[in-house]
């Protein structure tokens, strides 16, 4: 009995989402920790098929059911691409039954539902091994030039299919650029995505892209912006690969933008027609005249590589490079080319069959590793690509003609280097971090961590924009239910204290999961 | 995006306060008297049937014709507070965009379509109205009240809202996105049962809130006040 008589409007069917429980899959580890919740390798039973699963959490009663995973679910479910993360099902679970508050009707009613979300929600993805910073950060990791050309079309051809389909992934980061053990990069984590209109210059928020790869007029304060958003992060990326190491490491955003001043020159109304008009552009324009030196700083790329750089970290975003015009850039054309992902080396996953003892030594390791981290929480340790000069370390020297290199891996970067939604960070949307004094910015929640701090996360959430507000105002920003510094974590996986064997993406990088307690503890469910 | 979808209609002044009053824009007038009618219709479906129904088994309040799909949001008797009152209380507190009702109504639609079997009553009219509205400004508005908030102004708990929250978005299997041709077609739509019943004038000027400051949508006797 439809009140509208339009049927034809609702023709789209799809396999029902939900109905399946998550007992159809045994959990194997855990695998990272996700800004709304943990994420696990699991099998499916029936057909042993490897899955990652990711946990949405819904311990914030105020907010209900986290916007960003209604967010990333409509919007993975129409994306369909080789290189954007498939979303396969989403299973529930029914758990354990929790009091609340007892009241007879509602006992009632829970009763006559089966209340089959009680236990949880899980977002079912297909597994990927690794995700790009937890690669790049391997001890002696190098990526050869066609290797470097291959993840860079990828990510692009990824990114392309998201702008065609209208959709702005609004955080782009190593950390979220997935890759199997088949070569195959996907985008992943569209908890930050939304869909834009090119006719509507409707005002969306700019807190949002992980500062390091946040664009200069998102730092500028502009609300209409579009594509190029995207397109700026893939710049700094394809800098970080080239160059070893972040770009623009800013621990705020005054610095971030000086930063990007310092590289890509001051932005006037030459270089930039209307960037005065933007509204934070009178207070942070820089102080004094600054020439644009990206040419000079990274002369040693190669031609066809500079060129392209130059091209996406335009200051000027309407003058940036889409993503369907650097797909046909020079670079990708002209030897030595992209290479096939399926000859790209395999690098070992060990959690499956990772013993107890290796689990230990590794965790060892990585907490040595971790406080050297904390001490020089800025060094970055990533060697640039193979081709300019010797290997520090040879184990790791990934090549296109190389077979796969089962069993070569360095000892310390055992495991694959996950995500599937690893905290994020401030980048997190309206409402997700401090106004400023934010230290590490992106990267104190972040994998690379290690800014110890975090202390600028105590202040709450960002001020709503207007009344309201979306995210946290609930009024408990870093409070309660999760407490304890977002310890889930260690609470649920004994086996996975702070860096799992699942190192991943902590490899190398071990304040993954401190970050990502931290982060926890300040999202914006809490 | 989809908040962009009113402005691209050309539907912008109709989805704005009308003239008439100002605090209230038409389409909640249309939408209240479209539901109304619609529960009128199957109230009275559903008294027939049970009514013939001799053995009675299920008492007619959950009885076979209603679905058990959209069971969640059946209440045990009818909340006091009409149809359009509601929505205006709705509109008042949670000032989301007008979209929202509409974009809400997709909503609805859309469970009937999927579910034939179930019928809007007016045991179920009420959650189903708070529930897609809510999910409908957590779509559209970048600014918007959390469910804490909508379970007040709504008259439920929190927990049951969450829950009925979760309950539409995988009865719609997550099929939140409403594309501005389609909601256009829909406000259309809208505007055509309007003609069709020419009930335009007819329409009841909804009732000044100032007064109505508790409701319940509940079962049992929890009185959510907003202040």
């Amino acid at each position: 009995m439809a009140i509208a008589a339009p049927g034809q409007l609702n023709l789209h069917e799809s396999p029902s989402w939900g109905s399946r429980s998550v007992d159809c899959f045994e959990k194997l580890e855990q695998i990272g920790e996700g800004t709304y919740g943990q994420v696990y390798m699991a099998r499916e039973i029936k057909t042993g098929e490897i899955v990652a699963l990711k946990k949405i959490r819904m311990d914030n009663e105020r907010e209900g059911f986290p916007i960003t995973a209604i967010r990333e679910i409509k919007i993975l479910k129409k994306l369909h691409h080789e290189n954007v993360i498939k979303l396969k099902e989403i299973v529930t679970s029914p758990g354990p039954e929790k009091d609340e508050q007892g009241r007879p009707g509602k006992y009632l009613l829970r009763m006559r539902n089966g209340n089959k979300y009680k236990g949880g929600i899980y977002m079912v993805f297909e597994y990927m091994d690794h995700d790009l910073t937890g690669l790049a950060d391997r001890p002696g990791m190098r990526f050869s030039v066609p290797q470097i050309k291959c993840y860079m079309r990828q990510l692009l051809t990824g990114l392309h299919y998201c702008h065609v389909n209208q959709v702005l992934h609004r955080d782009i980061k190593g950390s979220n650029l997935l890759i199997d053990n088949e070569g195959n990069l996907k985008l992943a984590d569209f908890g930050l995505a939304r869909s834009f209109s090119n006719d509507h210059n409707a005002n969306l928020t700019n807190r949002v892209i992980t500062l390091w790869y946040r664009p200069p007029e998102l730092l500028l304060g502009t609300t209409k912006y579009g594509p190029a958003v995207d397109m700026w992060s893939v710049g700094c990326i394809f800098a970080e690969l080239l160059h070893g190491k972040p770009i623009f490491p800013g621990k705020d955003e005054p610095e971030q933008l000086n930063k990007i001043f310092e590289l890509c020159g001051a932005p006037d109304e030459v270089n930039w027609p209307g960037v005065s008009k933007i509204p934070w552009y009178n207070n942070l324009k820089p102080t004094r005249p600054m020439k644009r030196r990206l040419r000079e700083v990274f002369r040693h790329f190669d031609r066809h590589a500079l060129e392209l750089l130059e091209r996406m970290l335009t200051l000027d975003p309407s003058q940036r490079i889409s993503a369907k015009d650097a797909l046909d850039a020079e670079y990708f054309w002209t030897d030595p080319l992209p290479c096939d992902p399926k000859s790209l080396p395999k690098y070992e996953s060990s959690h499956e069959f990772q013993t107890k003892k290796k689990r230990q030594q590794q965790r060892q390791h990585e907490e040595t590793a971790k406080r050297q981290k904390l001490q020089h929480p800025q060094q970055h340790g990533r060697l640039p690509p193979i081709q300019q000069s010797g290997q520090a370390h040879a184990q790791m020297r990934p090549g296109p003609n190389q077979p796969p290199m089962h069993g070569s891996q360095a000892p310390v970067a055992a495991g694959p280097s996950h995500h599937y939604g690893k905290p994020r960070g401030p980048s997190g949307g309206p409402g997700r971090y401090p106004p400023s004094g934010n230290p590490g910015g992106g990267y104190t929640h972040q994998n690379r961590g290690g800014q110890g701090g975090g202390s600028g996360y105590s202040s709450g959430p960002y001020p709503p924009q207007g009344r309201g507000a979306p995210y946290g105002s609930s009024g408990m920003p870093g409070a309660a239910p999760r407490g304890g510094g977002g310890s889930g974590y260690g609470v649920g996986a004994p086996n996975y204290p702070q860096n799992g064997p699942y190192g991943g993406s902590n490899a190398g990088r071990g304040s993954n999961m401190m970050g990502g307690n931290r982060n926890q503890q300040y999202g914006w469910q809490q | 995006m989809l908040t962009a979808a009113a402005e691209c209609t050309g539907l912008q002044s109709w989805l704005e306060p009308s003239q008439a009053d100002q605090s209230t824009p038409r389409v909640l007038t249309i939408l209240s008297s479209v539901l109304e009618k619609l529960v009128a219709r199957n109230d009275r479906l559903i008294e027939e049937c049970t009514s013939q129904a001799l053995d009675g088994l299920s008492g007619g309040l959950s009885g076979p014709r209603v679905g058990r799909n959209l069971s969640a949001f059946q209440g045990v008797r009818a909340p006091s507070i009409s149809i359009a009152k509601y929505l205006e209380r709705l509109y008042k507190y949670s000032s989301c965009s007008p979209s929202c009702f509409v974009v809400g109504y997709v909503y609805i639609d859309r469970l009937l379509h999927k579910y034939p079997d179930s019928l809007v009553v007016s045991l179920n009219v009420h959650r189903l109205v708070v529930t897609s509205v809510m999910v409908a400004s957590k779509m559209l508005d970048d600014v918007h009240y959390n469910n804490a908030f909508y379970a007040r102004v709504g008259g439920l708990s929190n927990s049951e809202l969450n829950r009925l929250e979760l309950e539409l978005l995988f009865l719609l299997d997550f099929g939140v996105v409403v594309s501005s041709g389609v909601f256009e077609i829909y406000c259309l739509h809208l505007e055509r049962e309007m003609l069709v019943t020419g009930s335009c004038q007819k329409i009841e000027k909804v009732l000044d809130l100032n007064d109505v400051t508790e409701i319940s949508v509940e079962d049992t006797n929890t009185v959510s006040v907003v202040d």
